[in-house]
């Protein structure tokens, strides 16, 4: 067999995958609800809808807001993480990405524990009760997942920049800030912009955030949690897929760019080996960095350790802990159709399995594309395709499709799982793509020449050097399952519940100390795969 | 000679990474329009010498003069020194024209004036037809050619050069360091240049310096330098073999080394290899005591084969210690 044969062959089953999970799907989605709805007339009518175009206006104000905020905040840090050495750096860059992966309900908890009534900061600080609720508290709640994506795509870009560059500026006679504006602010500009789009694609279309903080009724929903809505609540499918479709095609563009500057971004000479600096002294632009660094890490941890700390108040009459043992408790498990060890347990059976199809497709697209780089751009696009769909999209899409096919809700753990590695893939592969780019051929044939196969050569001379990017994609997609809500809650009935729609199911009947600890569990589970990842200095890249 | 005409004096220079001690009290000086040819193994330290007389890196004691004014604490862009990597980073972005004529801005000349001086170092760098080309469009000698002439367009007190022909081919290579060199002369710019490759370092320097651990063993004139190394280190550095002999070291030069019965013999040996580089012929042995040896000849063709017990003697050495007799030395011009 050829090698662009062998390529082919691997090929195939990440372009069915994702064909079969994703592609196909939603495509069929979108042709049944046009055709039902009469085509280009019925998708207006559906898209211009007051509460539609309501959610449509809602999802360009919050992700114009939070992008916004978010770049305002993350780039000063992002330069700091990207620019200087300081103890605790790596580990701080690693869990950056802890927020970016937690259920979203986590956050909007943690929201409520600082800012709500009776909050950590707002009883202490009455005025900041204003982030307590409505949009400021949903920019809140962005602004805690995306402002750390901000944070590393900019510390990427400043990576990224010619050292050399930089210091033979200073040798004819630039000064630091010529430095800065003549090598380093345009990579740097690169990933707080695709930070910043990223974080509006994120916002545009978040669920939970608009779902939980803002009141009763359909105010401030996305068009994400709109769609959801149409679907669920007023039972009208056809309407919903055509608002998604909207949806994707409002995203096109968006995502485009974003993949666009990721890309230049990568393509950066000085990407592969960064040189950090000393932070000097008597550098206060440096200092200045710091302390915005400094804030901006605390303000994340001071949600999580609300989170945390509101598992151990006192619970109905009895002390610290209280919380944890009412998750447990059977009261908690007949509300929920499911014990929290059972959607603990579903939670973890659809992360690991999930986790394994992402690293499979992970082995299959880097064999593919070592053998088929004329191919490389084709598959990466392909990958990136779930970048486009949005959970709920994707869950509506799988639902659609598949459900008839596998007979009601018995094969809907597969959908989970299928949807929990689609969502995760874009991301996950991304951490494949400076080991596949560091593959020597040489060492490929030279297995060959010795006698092994095309896979044998794959796996002797390939493999161990893709093996630390394999184990992250894993981890990535494991953490990302983990922490899945959208499209998980869209498809799972009770007694598949994991822990993050259980979550759920506890905020809407107010047993807050119960989702607290829920909360508490998922984010230390979190926390400990992030531990697992920068564990031997692997880390994830966006 | 007067240190008065020095363009730079280095005095007990010492520098430390993380903690570590890279240079050791390094003194020298370079006279205007000298060109001193740093050589030294990986890792010797030239490189952070070259970066704390720049200003990239700050030394943890002595002094650096640039032309009479300390500028220890200068930095890099008030300091006047130009510096070319092995890299040539050029701005991606820019053409060769904007690339030369990036200091001249910076420095906001007269934009006649600038274009003049650009169009003067295209021709004296041999890149008339290049002018609006970028970096990626660019053969690698011909962007280490605008490195030099956006180098030159500042208009320095002073050029370092860090093994600015490290990654390009061996023919090239020769082309390019003449030029280099003859442009430097033409110009009558100081510089210093840093390389590993002891044939370009002794062919380019008016005098040369060799630096290993981060002390300097030896500065000179080439000649002298390689007629006479004064330590161990610097005779294997230059190529010399090293053998001990009566109680003391002797470093004889391979094509000084004969092949004779093992009657006559100095040292006795088992040939590991022969065969011929084209030049000469190379023979390989072993020693008794454990030395390797190269013995080369321009007349003989053929030699013992492997494995042969020969003996070999030497009519010509230079008496050579374990150790530099200071921690720097200055020999040479000073």
């Amino acid at each position: 067999m050829s090698a662009k044969n062998e390529g082919t062959a691997f090929l195939v089953p990440v372009v069915a995958f994702v064909a079969l999970f994703a592609l196909v799907p939603v495509a069929l989605l979108f042709a049944d609800a046009l055709v039902k709805s009469g085509g280009y007339s019925g998708f207006v009518s559906v898209v211009t809808a007051t509460r539609n175009a309501r959610s449509l206006d809602n999802s360009l104000e919050q992700g114009g807001l939070s992008a916004a905020f978010a770049v305002a905040l993350g780039y000063p840090a992002g330069l700091f993480v990207g620019r200087y050495a300081w103890p605790g750096r790596s580990v701080v860059r690693s869990v950056l990405l802890v927020p970016f992966l937690l259920p979203s309900l986590v956050v909007v908890l943690g929201v409520l524990d600082l800012f709500g009534t009776g909050g950590v900061v707002s009883g202490w600080l009455p005025a900041t009760a204003f982030f307590g609720s409505g949009i400021p508290a949903i920019i809140a709640a962005n602004l805690f997942f995306n402002v750390p994506i901000v944070i590393l795509l900019t510390a990427t870009g400043c990576e990224s920049a010619s050292v050399e560059l930089e210091e033979t500026v200073a040798t004819l006679g630039g000064s630091p800030w010529r430095a800065y504006r003549d090598v380093w602010a345009g990579p740097t500009a690169l990933g707080a912009a695709a930070g910043g789009l990223l974080t509006f694609l994120f916002s545009a279309l978040s669920f939970a955030p608009p779902l939980l903080l803002c009141g009763a009724g359909a105010r401030c929903y996305t068009l994400e949690a709109q769609v959801y809505a149409l679907d669920q609540t007023y039972l009208e499918p056809n309407a919903a897929a055509l608002l998604a479709l909207a949806m994707v095609l409002l995203l096109v563009l968006p995502t485009a760019v974003y993949l666009t500057l990721v890309s230049r971004l990568r393509s950066n000479p000085g990407r592969r080996a960064p040189t950090l600096r000393p932070l000097s002294r008597r550098s206060p632009i440096g200092w200045g960095l710091a302390i915005e660094t400094g804030l901006v890490l605390a303000a994340e941890a001071a949600l999580l350790a609300a989170v945390l700390d509101r598992t151990f108040e006192p619970y109905g009459g009895h002390g610290a802990g209280a919380a944890w043992t009412a998750l447990f408790s059977p009261t908690t498990t007949a509300h929920l159709g499911v014990s929290a060890v059972g959607a603990l347990g579903n939670t973890m059976f659809f992360a690991v399995v999930a986790s394994l199809i992402a690293i499979l497709l992970g082995v299959a697209s880097g064999f593919a594309i070592v053998r088929r780089p004329d191919r490389a751009v084709t598959l990466g696009l392909l990958l990136f395709v779930p970048l486009l769909l949005s959970p709920v999209v994707l869950a509506f899409a799988l639902a659609s499709f598949w459900e008839p096919v596998l007979g009601g809700v018995s094969g809907v753990w597969s959908l989970v799982i299928a949807s929990q590695a689609i969502l995760a893939l874009p991301f996950a592969l991304q951490s494949l793509e400076i080991p596949l780019a560091g593959l020597s051929p040489a060492a490929r044939d030279a297995a060959r020449a010795l006698g092994a196969s095309a896979f044998g050569a794959f796996l002797d001379a390939d493999l161990p050097r893709v093996r630390d990017g394999l184990i992250t994609v894993g981890l990535f997609a494991f953490a990302f399952g983990l922490g899945e809500f959208t499209a998980t809650n869209f498809l799972v009935p009770p007694a598949l519940t994991t822990l993050p729609v259980a979550l759920y199911a506890l905020t809407s009947v107010r047993l807050f100390p119960e989702a607290d600890a829920a909360a508490g569990l998922l984010l230390l589970l979190s926390l400990a795969v992030f531990a697992a990842i920068s564990f031997g200095g692997r880390r994830v890249e966006l | 000679m007067s240190s008065s005409s020095a363009v730079l004096e280095v005095r007990g220079l010492s520098a430390a990474w993380e903690g570590m001690p890279v240079l050791h009290e390094i003194s020298f000086s370079l006279q205007r329009e000298e060109m001193l040819v740093l050589l030294g193994p990986n890792g010797s330290g030239k490189t952070t010498l070259l970066r704390c007389l720049v200003g990239l890196e700050r030394p943890v004691a002595g002094s650096i003069r640039l032309e009479g004014r300390e500028v220890v604490g200068v930095p890099p862009h008030r300091r006047g020194i130009g510096l070319m990597f092995q890299d040539p980073a050029l701005f991606p972005h820019r053409t060769v024209v904007e690339n030369i004529a990036y200091a001249p801005l910076l420095q906001r000349r007269p934009r006649r004036e600038t274009e003049e001086e650009v169009a003067r170092l295209v021709r004296l760098l041999h890149l008339e037809g290049f002018e609006d080309r970028r970096p990626d469009q660019l053969s690698g000698g011909e962007r280490q050619r605008v490195a030099l002439a956006r180098t030159l367009a500042a208009e320095p007190r002073l050029i370092l050069l860090d093994e600015p022909f490290a990654s390009i081919d061996v023919e090239l290579k020769a082309e390019l360091r003449s030029e280099f060199r003859e442009v430097l002369r033409s110009l009558g710019i100081a510089a210093i240049h840093v390389t590993h490759d002891r044939e370009e370092g002794l062919f380019l320097g008016d005098r040369v310096a060799l630096l290993f651990d981060g002390r300097l063993e030896a500065v000179g004139p080439p000649g002298e330098i390689f007629r006479a190394p004064r330590t161990e280190r610097v005779a294997r550095f230059l190529g010399y073999n090293v053998l001990e002999a009566g109680g003391h070291l002797e470093a004889v030069r391979p094509e000084d080394l004969e092949i004779v019965g093992t009657g006559s013999a100095r040292v006795e040996g088992l040939v590991l290899a022969e065969g011929t580089t084209g030049r000469e012929h190379l023979l390989v042995l072993r020693t008794d005591s454990g030395e390797r040896l190269e013995i080369r000849s321009a007349s003989a063709s053929t030699g013992p084969p492997p494995g042969a017990r020969v003996g070999v003697r030497w009519n010509r050495s230079v008496r050579v210690s374990l150790e530099p007799a200071g921690s720097s030395a200055d020999r040479g011009r000073d």
